[in-house]
């Protein structure tokens, strides 16, 4: 295996990278992880002025604004901001997968199918900050595309502002989300599908195969690599999900959208409290490692294959 | 990967997050100063012109009525120029603390709350500006909020009132309605405007991040409850969900909620269009609407029949001790604080002065109309204003819900109580 052998020589040019990355990537990780225990991090300079302990971490399991299980309980908004995060998740994740790779296929074989791609990848391309004013703006009762859309199906009666209400605040930024991050999803659907070989559709054809088929038993299969990092970097974009909320309803009304990027946002930038901050931000990557580590496994596996 | 070479990896990895974390470590160590602000310096003014910004929440009309005033202070001061950058005061409070602890500051001269401006005085970030003017030349009261000790943080520009409901005359000739005198003249008002063809509610709601949902639960509370009501929240020595408090919300606001008299809240200044353009007949709002208004001639309001208190409240300004023109700034915070006073009242602004040397004569002539109305009622601080912190931003976003779903009062009080800041 001389491909991991370290030669004195060529690891040296890793050496600049590899010190901007201690600095700027690994030191504030690790600080930002000292700092949720209240330790500071940097003698004669006092970030938290609590003495060491859990109680940043004890403090933030039992904020009604990070798990409310009366909420929970009732199935009424808001349920705190890591069961926000999980209905996100537990939405987004499917519908994005699902529209990316139907669009992707179907925009494969039509006519000007590149054009309306590059329509849907507008999404993307706009600051999600602006993304969060237009889901806004989407579900206000006079002004919202949703709710004329609405009307014009014959359902008048869902007509309201969306965004401001506790039962359908949540639900509105989800689904602006799935429409903000389809244009990723099908980009890399499209790659993904024009990377199959047409040999093997044709040969399936041929075989007579229909559509269903061709979709379930060749096409879903070999998008298995690009559905692994269309499932990952979604998980990871629902996580730490933040401008669209804070932009739309600042988590709103009555904390009934708030998710954790946004507490961990108003414990520092609101209320300066930095070590609670840090403590929410570790909680966050602690959930996020999990999904990184099965990403690169299964991307390192794949390769391996 | 055999695993002598899994171990090098491994080892490697390991050295490498070490080494990282004690140069960070060393760096920041060397680096970061303890967060001391820089003491304040004097400069002297310069031959050389600079360039001043001030921060403040004013946009569209509002902000043309302060440019006019910046325009007169860099007419009157050729070697400073003054550039204007919108922030609200919202968005400043997330902005300001890690740029103070980061030894920078966005602007020169910045307008922000009272309270907020006492406390991060009292942390060491804003000039001490004690001494730029005589307190005894203002409304008496007015630098209790920004004062610490012997120390004066902010200074005072205009003030504005939130006074009641306004109205267009011509809509109330037109559809024959009179400003009512009593509560069920208020309630059989409201109803008559509902029956209006293409009203869409009788008083629009405003919103934004909340307070305009607020001020009108405000002036209900000093309605009903009294002037000392609002003191007595504000210092919390009556809970929010004390008994007498519910009762203003359960027979007074949460009914004309569920008649539907409110509508839901929707983008205070689309607000501000909306009714004026008839689809709305009433709406809550600071007497800075009269600047936002095509004829302000054409403007009525009236308070909740028997209120006997008017929220008042002043925009503060204050230097932060990071800027680079410490001379500049103060001179022109001292400019603002006074002369420039009589520059913003005598504009479309909407504002009352603050400075007893601008007399209501120099006011804009809707203005002096307001002056008239309200100088007999008692002038009130700003309930969430004087409460701030994140209780600020929970009473806006509490009541939001409350306007949508009035039935979770008991929700909403207990919430505002449990939160309320203790002392």
């Amino acid at each position: 295996m001389s491909m991991y052998r370290l030669n004195p020589i060529r690891s040296s040019f890793l050496i600049p990278a590899l010190i901007l990355i201690l600095i700027f990537v690994v030191y504030p990780i690790f600080a930002t992880i000292m700092i949720s225990f209240n330790i500071n991090v940097v003698p004669g300079v006092d970030i938290t002025n609590k003495p060491p302990s859990l109680y940043n971490y004890y403090k933030v399991v039992t904020d009604e604004r990070f798990i409310n299980l009366e909420g929970i309980k009732t199935h009424t908004f808001p349920m705190g901001a890591i069961v926000h995060n999980i209905i996100w998740l537990a939405i987004h994740l499917p519908l994005t997968l699902i529209i990316g790779i139907l669009f992707a296929v179907y925009l494969q074989y039509v006519k000007g199918g590149s054009i309306i791609r590059s329509f849907i990848f507008i999404g993307m391309v706009i600051p999600m900050i602006v993304g969060g004013l237009l889901i806004s703006f989407s579900f206000d009762k006079d002004l919202g595309v949703v709710n004329i859309l609405l009307k014009a199906v014959g359902l008048g009666s869902f007509v309201k502002t969306w965004t401001i209400y506790p039962d359908t605040a949540l639900f509105s930024l989800i689904l602006g989300s799935v429409w903000l991050w389809s244009g990723f999803t099908v980009t890399m659907y499209s790659a993904g599908l024009s990377s199959i070989p047409r040999e093997v559709i044709e040969a399936a054809i041929v075989d007579g195969a229909d559509f269903k088929t061709i979709l379930f038993k060749v096409i879903i299969p070999l998008l298995k690599p690009v559905t692994l990092t269309v499932v990952a970097m979604t998980i990871l974009w629902d996580l730490k999900i933040f401008d669209i909320v804070y932009a739309a309803t600042q988590g709103g009304p009555g904390g009934a959208s708030t998710v954790l990027a946004l507490l961990m946002y108003e414990y520092f930038a609101r209320l300066g409290d930095y070590a609670m901050s840090a403590t929410v931000a570790t909680i966050l990557t602690i959930i996020i490692i999990p999904v990184v580590v099965l990403w690169i496994k299964a991307t390192l596996h794949g390769e391996r294959k | 990967m055999s695993t002598t070479a899994s171990s090098k990896l491994l080892v490697a990895v390991a050295i490498s997050l070490i080494v990282g974390i004690l140069i960070g470590y060393g760096i920041g160590y060397f680096t970061i100063s303890p967060q001391q602000p820089s003491p304040t310096t004097t400069t002297q003014t310069p031959t050389e012109k600079v360039t001043l910004t001030v921060i403040g929440p004013w946009a569209g009309a509002e902000m043309k009525a302060f440019q006019q005033v910046l325009n007169k202070f860099m007419e009157e001061y050729p070697n400073i120029r003054v550039e204007y950058r919108i922030y609200r005061a919202e968005d400043l409070a997330s902005i300001l603390p890690p740029q103070f602890e980061a030894g920078m500051a966005p602007g020169d001269v910045i307008f922000m709350w009272g309270w907020w401006i006492k406390e991060y005085g009292d942390k060491g970030y804003l000039m001490d500006l004690s001494g730029l003017v005589n307190p005894d030349e203002y409304i008496k009261g007015i630098f209790d909020p920004v004062k610490s000790g012997n120390k004066i943080y902010g200074l005072p520009f205009t003030a504005w009132a939130k006074p009641g409901f306004w109205y267009r005359k011509s809509f109330f000739q037109q559809h024959n309605l009179s400003v009512p005198k009593t509560w069920d003249e208020f309630l059989q008002l409201l109803d008559k405007i509902k029956q209006i063809p293409g009203i869409k509610a009788p008083i629009v709601t405003g919103d934004s991040v909340g307070w305009p949902i607020s001020d009108v639960v405000e002036h209900f509370i000093i309605t009903f409850g009294g002037p000392d009501m609002q003191l007595k929240l504000i210092k919390g020595e009556i809970k929010f969900n004390d008994p007498r408090v519910k009762q203003i919300f359960q027979n007074y606001i949460i009914p004309l909620i569920k008649k539907g008299y409110f509508s839901p809240p929707i983008e205070w200044t689309k607000a501000v269009e909306e009714w004026w353009s008839g689809k709305y007949a009433l709406y809550f709002m600071g007497t800075w609407i009269t600047g936002m208004v095509d004829d302000p001639n054409d403007l009525g309001f009236f308070p909740l029949p028997g209120c006997k208190g008017v929220v008042m409240g002043t925009d503060y300004l204050f230097v932060p001790k990071f800027t680079k023109h410490p001379q500049e700034a103060k001179l022109l915070a001292k400019w603002l604080a006074t002369e420039g006073q009589r520059v913003h009242v005598g504009t479309h602004a909407g504002k009352f002065a603050t400075w007893l040397k601008v007399s209501i004569k120099d006011h804009w002539a809707p203005m002096r109309m307001v002056y008239q109305k309200i100088k007999t009622m008692t002038p009130l601080p700003d309930l969430d204003d004087s409460i701030g912190g994140e209780w600020q931003k929970l009473f806006w976003d509490q009541l939001k819900l409350l306007w949508v779903d009035p039935d979770k009062l008991d929700d909403v009080l207990n919430t505002l109580t449990v939160n309320f800041p203790s002392k």
